[in-house]
């Protein structure tokens, strides 16, 4: 999860020290166009906490992100969700590029968007495969399963990208910049189609009563958080325009941190496989079944 | 703003949907002694009668209209208990079929898994249809087929059995 160009907090930071500098006259205008930027806080030293939590929810997630994948490593996660664990990596990379970016002096603007756009939308399909490699988790090769699942999951993705297209086509044009209604068709289509997928992963589940794995189910409650977050604040974006940006960004990151939160403590959780108290099938079940038998044969 | 209004909704629907299955998810896992105690009996032949035509036309042809789909409402409403109780068998059996995978032959527990599926999926397919047939009692909708199905599994789970507990003879019934 990472910040749009014009609230990258870096930069906000060194904009706001050169202002301190510059006269009073001019403080009221940057003021003025702060407010009309729709800012939260009302003064300079007021938005001082503003800041250190944004400079907080973009990067201690990631440093927690950092630490879970050294963690899933350590417990061979690399080699059952190899794809959850190389979006990990790609996510902790965007990072890293960005905030490099974003120390630039003088900032990028340019290379940081298009940057952004990039990563967003390789970091998308990432995500959509790990979904696929949660359902396959959920699969355990069987064909029955399988036989079931992937149609589903096929037309499933089929719908939601065209719902994505119209209703980007519907949300779109905020801004005037190219890049940003890129990256806001980007975040909401990738965020609609991840919600629906997992929606629809948890429904076959608890419809057929299937168990996940401790990890898995970890794995895309996090995502489903995030998702679900993300869709309602991206169609906030478009609907508010430029008013929401900073509440949405704020808002995007922090439920990323929630989501990573999610992820680290699944992955301390013992890794229980579908557990059955008792050996399996009891014999109380067996006569059970056995009188069912019984009274169908002698029908 | 209604159609971001629309997708904030329907966001946290999908939230409040996903915590609900996880966290029931996290709460029934090795409960399987508990699941068990929820195996419900079902009687196909019962089933069968309900859902029969001719018991239908019978029916049909001896009562007034008034009566005949006031008891038509009954029958398929009965049906649907059935029908449900099959499909909570059929997702317990879900769960047996796994645990026997880990203890039994894996092949036999498969095709127990599988049949379960495909039972419960039909029953989501048949209730519909019943509550159709209750609305409107002259169309036929008879799931004859889940009364077959429910046998086999039965039979299926019967066969697990055999492989867990081979000394219990209940081959004999099959």
């Amino acid at each position: 999860m990472r910040p749009l160009c014009s609230r990258c907090p870096f930069t906000r930071r060194r904009s706001r020290l050169e202002e301190i500098r510059i006269a009073r006259p001019t403080m009221f205008a940057t003021r003025k166009r702060e407010i009309d930027c729709g800012l939260l806080a009302k003064s300079l030293i007021f938005q001082w906490p503003m800041l250190f939590l944004q400079y907080y929810l973009w990067i201690a997630p990631h440093l927690l992100l950092g630490w879970t994948l050294v963690a899933s490593f350590r417990r061979g996660m690399h080699r059952r969700l190899p794809i959850f664990f190389a979006y990990a990596a790609f996510e902790t990379f965007q990072f890293l590029t960005l905030l490099a970016l974003s120390l630039l002096s003088p900032f990028p603007r340019d290379i940081y968007n298009w940057t952004l756009v990039l990563e967003t939308g390789i970091s998308s399909c990432l995500m959509l495969a790990v979904i696929y490699e949660l359902a396959n988790t959920l699969l355990l090769t069987q064909s029955s399963r399988a036989e079931l699942l992937r149609p589903l999951l096929r037309w499933t993705l089929v719908v939601l990208m065209f719902v994505a297209a119209v209703s980007s086509a519907a949300l779109s044009g905020a801004t005037v910049r190219r890049v940003t209604n890129i990256f806001q068709v980007l975040d909401f289509s990738s965020s609609l189609v991840e919600v629906g997928m997992l929606v629809t992963l948890f429904l076959f589940s608890r419809t057929l009563h299937i168990s996940w794995r401790n990890r898995a189910t970890g794995v895309a409650l996090g995502f489903g958080i995030s998702a679900c977050i993300n869709l309602a604040t991206t169609a906030l974006r478009s609907g508010l325009g430029k008013s929401a940006f900073i509440a949405v960004d704020i808002t995007q990151m922090a439920a990323f941190h929630v989501c990573v939160l999610v992820w680290l403590v699944y992955l301390y959780l013992p890794n229980r496989a579908p557990a059955f108290a008792g050996s399996g099938l009891g014999k109380s079940d067996i006569q059970f079944w056995d009188q069912e038998l019984q009274r169908i044969t002698g029908r | 703003m209604i159609i971001p209004t629309i997708f904030v909704v329907l966001a946290f629907l999908g939230l409040l949907l996903i915590l609900y299955i996880a966290k029931g998810h996290h709460s029934t896992a090795g409960n399987l002694d508990q699941l068990a105690s929820q195996l419900r009996s079902v009687d196909v032949d019962a089933f069968r009668n309900l859902i029969d035509h001719r018991e239908q036309d019978y029916l049909r042809e001896r009562l007034p209209a008034n009566e005949f789909r006031g008891i038509q409402r009954e029958r398929m409403l009965a049906a649907v208990e059935y029908v449900r109780a099959a499909a909570s068998n059929a997702a317990i059996l879900i769960r047996l079929a796994e645990a026997a995978r880990q203890n039994s032959d894996p092949a036999v527990a498969q095709a127990a898994d599988k049949l379960a599926i495909r039972l419960r999926l039909y029953a989501f397919r048949v209730v519909p249809r019943l509550y159709f047939g209750m609305l409107m009692p002259g169309v036929s909708l008879a799931p004859i087929d889940l009364a077959d199905a429910y046998d086999t599994i039965t039979r299926q789970v019967v066969m697990l059995g055999c492989l867990q507990y081979p000394t219990r003879g209940m081959s004999s019934a099959l």
